[in-house]
């Protein structure tokens, strides 16, 4: 499978932010969207997410036989950068409620399962979910959007304000997560996109551009991508 | 010097425009189906710039000509006729007209100068503007803050001397005419050196340099206390001699040279301070602190309680929703009810007591008791001793009840609590749940929709009912029912109306989504559309229909409202249902 963008454009305004974005995404990889603060990648996802309208351009999916066809709701699954849960429901419930809206899924875990798989701390199991922390909430987004198994997952800078310890455990479980999926990871930090992405996709001029992974590991690796964010910076 | 106030006068004036101007365009682009049209290059178009700062010019002198103009004006007009009065009735013996125009006009003057001494002292307050100048462009706080007051004051000075000339027409001294334009000018430099010798001590001392919420609560009740008193105290032909009025006024001109001093020794860095502590507190923090209380009062959640076992997926969800706001979502209600049945209470406890005074006790028990048989049984009230007599106050009420139920809408919408229903519904559940793909597929929109529509309806109609409640104690105290069924007619009309404002109310929401993390309303079309509702009811309110039509009509058109609403909402809100930034 394969998520193909063609010539995608969003302007607000005058303001150009997404100018021709081309590009094929494949199935199995973690793909971190590298880009300046500003840089579009919200607006990005948000196009794909169809949350707001798009200026020009389609995107749709290609299947093993090459077959073309439109990408669904049920086929993204979005994790926003800072995590909006039902404040008035507990963790359980939530996840109750989730399962049970979800009649398509068939659970290879029971709820207790599912908590323990995404170190969800027990006391906090049953308490509102308005009295959870940060990362927590994260986590919570995270395992919903892994139950519902979308094909294509977006990632709005999931890690960049959780601490050592929630950020790692999250990693872990992007990286448990890729296989069957192509995963889309959107981060301003250089360090985290090196670290966890199978190839990295600048987001520069309002278009994508490849960085060869053959060059992940090299020393000029970091400068050449500073110099690419730089000059987007003088554009 | 003149060069560098009209330097900075021309700069204040200038960016006034330059923020109104923008703020325009920005509405305007913000504003449904017009937005689009308008380019971004309108915010640099020049002529427009232009034609706005006239216009922004226009409003300055208007200003002037609204707030100075007719304060004074109204005075010298109550002067007028006061004189008039009291020269006609022989009151003012051994004073000339003038000098009695001027002692009314004086007094009046001063507790309307001292008044808005307190109330309107703008030198220290901070203004967009003057945020932008101060702290953005560093700008010298005191040279502008002197600088707009000197050009307040000179509006002032003027706008009282154009006041004067309804003085001078109605017979006022010369010396009134030019003397109270003078008076108000020191008055005004009185309470701002107040201000600067109060803020100065409160520097000394560390504290916060604020416009004291306490100090100005006080005068307002100083000011309900004493406008009343002059009031009775001029009706009853009382009159301060114009020379202790001259003397007051010679005493305040010595308090705004005083006032003056204090502006004088009052330098650039508290003036800045004075502006900081008035902007951050007042204008910033506020608009935060605003939207922080305005999602808060949706934060107030009750943890404990679990709903039934059998409510699976969106019925679950609104189980549990409603149990958790149950404190939010049953108080206007309740409260609604309560007061109706208090009043239902009240009329036939009142009723009771009357009929107790004329008739005595035994035969008050008789009454009710057979009364009560009456109301079981949907009979109209009955009585002997005191019949059911249809003078004219009696047939009004009955005429209302049985042609103008239609007009129950009011109270039905007073009492409707959708629109908060619907700002929880977005602040602590959708809101979040719109990020999930499975929450905006068309059959869970509506599935959820339905059973909200339901919910909504069941809040909104126990209200409407106790109101239907009210009009059946009309209805049977004024000769009971004509039909059959008329009493029940008459309680479900408020029903049926209650189920279509909840369901359109319901319907908006989803068609528009308007809210924003914060809970304002920022689509201007569900404006439009909750302003055109408003009007459509305020229209048809009074429209009288025989109440058995009337329920026809409202049971057809419930039904139709609630078959669009829901393909509309089927049609739409996918498109719609999304979070606001």
């Amino acid at each position: 499978m394969e998520f193909v963008i063609s010539h995608l454009v969003k302007s607000y305004g005058s303001k150009k932010v997404l100018k021709d974005v081309d590009f094929v995404f494949e199935e199995g990889k973690i793909y971190g969207l590298l880009g300046r603060n500003g840089s579009g990648k919200t607006t990005f996802f948000n196009c794909i997410n169809r949350d707001i309208d798009i200026d020009a351009g389609e995107f749709y999916v290609r299947d093993g036989e090459g077959e073309k066809r439109s990408l669904e709701p049920e086929d993204i699954g979005y994790l926003v950068s800072t995590p909006t849960v039902p404040e008035f429901m507990t963790g359980r419930e939530f996840l109750k409620f989730f399962l049970e809206v979800h009649e398509e899924i068939k659970p290879d875990k029971s709820i207790e399962e599912y908590f323990d798989y995404m170190m969800i701390p027990e006391e906090d199991r049953d308490s509102l979910l308005k009295d959870y922390s940060h990362g927590t909430k994260n986590k919570m987004q995270m395992l919903l959007n892994i139950i519902a198994a979308p094909k294509l997952m977006l990632l709005d800078e999931p890690l960049t304000t959780l601490d050592v310890v929630i950020a790692e455990e999250m990693k872990k479980v992007i990286r448990s997560q890729k296989k069957g999926r192509i995963t889309i990871f959107s981060t301003h930090l250089l360090d985290v996109a090196v670290d966890l992405c199978d190839v990295i996709v600048l987001l520069n001029h309002g278009r994508l551009e490849l960085i060869d992974k053959n060059d992940l590991g090299d020393e000029d690796f970091k400068k050449k991508i500073i110099e690419a964010l730089k000059d987007q910076n003088d554009d | 010097m003149i060069n560098e106030f009209f330097n900075t006068l021309f700069k204040v004036i200038h960016l006034r425009s330059v923020i109104g101007y923008n703020s325009l365009v920005f509405a305007l682009k913000k504003t449904p189906l017009i937005g689009r049209l308008i380019p971004e290059k309108l915010y640099g178009a020049k002529l427009l710039k232009v034609i706005y700062w006239v216009i922004h010019v226009i409003k300055e002198v208007l200003k002037l000509f609204i707030g100075k103009i007719l304060g004074l004006g109204i005075i010298y007009v109550i002067s007028i006729f006061l004189k008039s009065e009291f020269v006609k009735l022989d009151l003012a013996d051994g004073m000339s007209e003038g000098n009695l125009f001027a002692s009314y006009a004086l007094l009046m003057f001063i507790c309307y100068a001292l008044f808005g001494m307190v109330l309107n002292t703008p030198v220290f307050k901070c203004t967009t503007e003057k945020e932008y100048l101060v702290f953005m462009l560093r700008m010298n706080a005191r040279k502008l803050n002197t600088t707009l007051f000197v050009y307040d004051i000179a509006k002032l000075f003027i706008g009282y001397l154009i006041a004067g000339i309804v003085a001078i027409i109605g017979g006022a001294p010369f010396w009134l005419w030019l003397g109270i334009p003078v008076l108000g000018v020191f008055i005004k430099l009185f309470g701002a050196g107040l201000f600067a010798f109060l803020f100065r001590r409160k520097n000394a001392k560390s504290k916060q340099m604020r416009m004291g919420g306490a100090f100005i609560t006080v005068m307002c009740v100083i000011g309900c206390i004493a406008f009343p008193a002059l009031f009775v105290f001029v009706a009853n032909a009382y009159i301060v001699p114009l020379s202790v009025l001259l003397i007051v006024s010679g005493v305040l001109m010595l308090l705004g040279v005083w006032g003056l001093r204090q502006l004088k020794i009052f330098d650039s860095s508290l003036h800045r301070r004075a502006l900081r502590d008035n902007v951050v507190k007042n204008e910033v923090v506020r608009r935060e602190a605003e939207s922080k209380a305005n999602t808060d009062r949706f934060k107030k959640l009750s943890a404990s309680g679990n709903v039934k076992r059998d409510k699976k997926g969106f019925e679950y969800l609104n189980a549990l929703f409603v149990r958790r706001h149950r404190k939010m979502l049953i108080v206007k209600p309740v409260v609604f009810v309560l007061l109706v049945l208090s009043v239902i209470f009240l009329v036939i406890i009142g009723f009771i007591m009357s009929y107790k005074e004329e008739f005595g006790a035994e035969n008050t028990i008789k009454m009710v008791s057979n009364n009560l048989i009456n109301l079981v049984m949907l009979r109209p009230y009955s009585d002997d001793l005191r019949p059911f007599e249809a003078w004219s106050a009696t047939e009004f009420f009955r005429w209302v009840i049985k042609y103008n139920l239609l007009g129950m809408i009011i109270p039905v919408a007073i009492a409707d609590n959708s629109f908060k229903v619907t700002q929880a519904m977005y602040i602590n559940c959708d809101n979040s749940l719109m990020t999930f793909s499975f929450f905006k597929k068309r059959d869970k929109i509506i599935k959820l929709f339905d059973i909200r529509v339901k919910q909504l309806v069941r809040f909104n109609l126990l209200p409407a009912l106790s109101f239907g409640l009210f009009a059946d104690l009309i209805l049977f105290y004024t000769g009971g029912q004509e039909y059959h069924l008329q009493y029940l007619v008459t309680l479900i009309i408020p029903g049926i109306l209650s189920v279509i404002y909840s369901t359109t109310n319901l319907t908006l929401y989803y068609l528009f989504q308007p809210f924003t993390t914060t809970i304002s309303v920022k689509s201007g079309a569900y404006a439009i559309a909750r302003t055109i509702q408003a009007v459509f009811y305020c229209l048809i309110f009074w429209i009288p229909m025989p109440s058995p039509i009337l329920l026809g009509v409202l049971s057809a058109l419930a039904v139709l409202v609630i078959f669009f609403a829901r393909k509309l909402v089927y049609k739409f809100a996918p498109r719609t249902w999304k979070v606001q930034s």
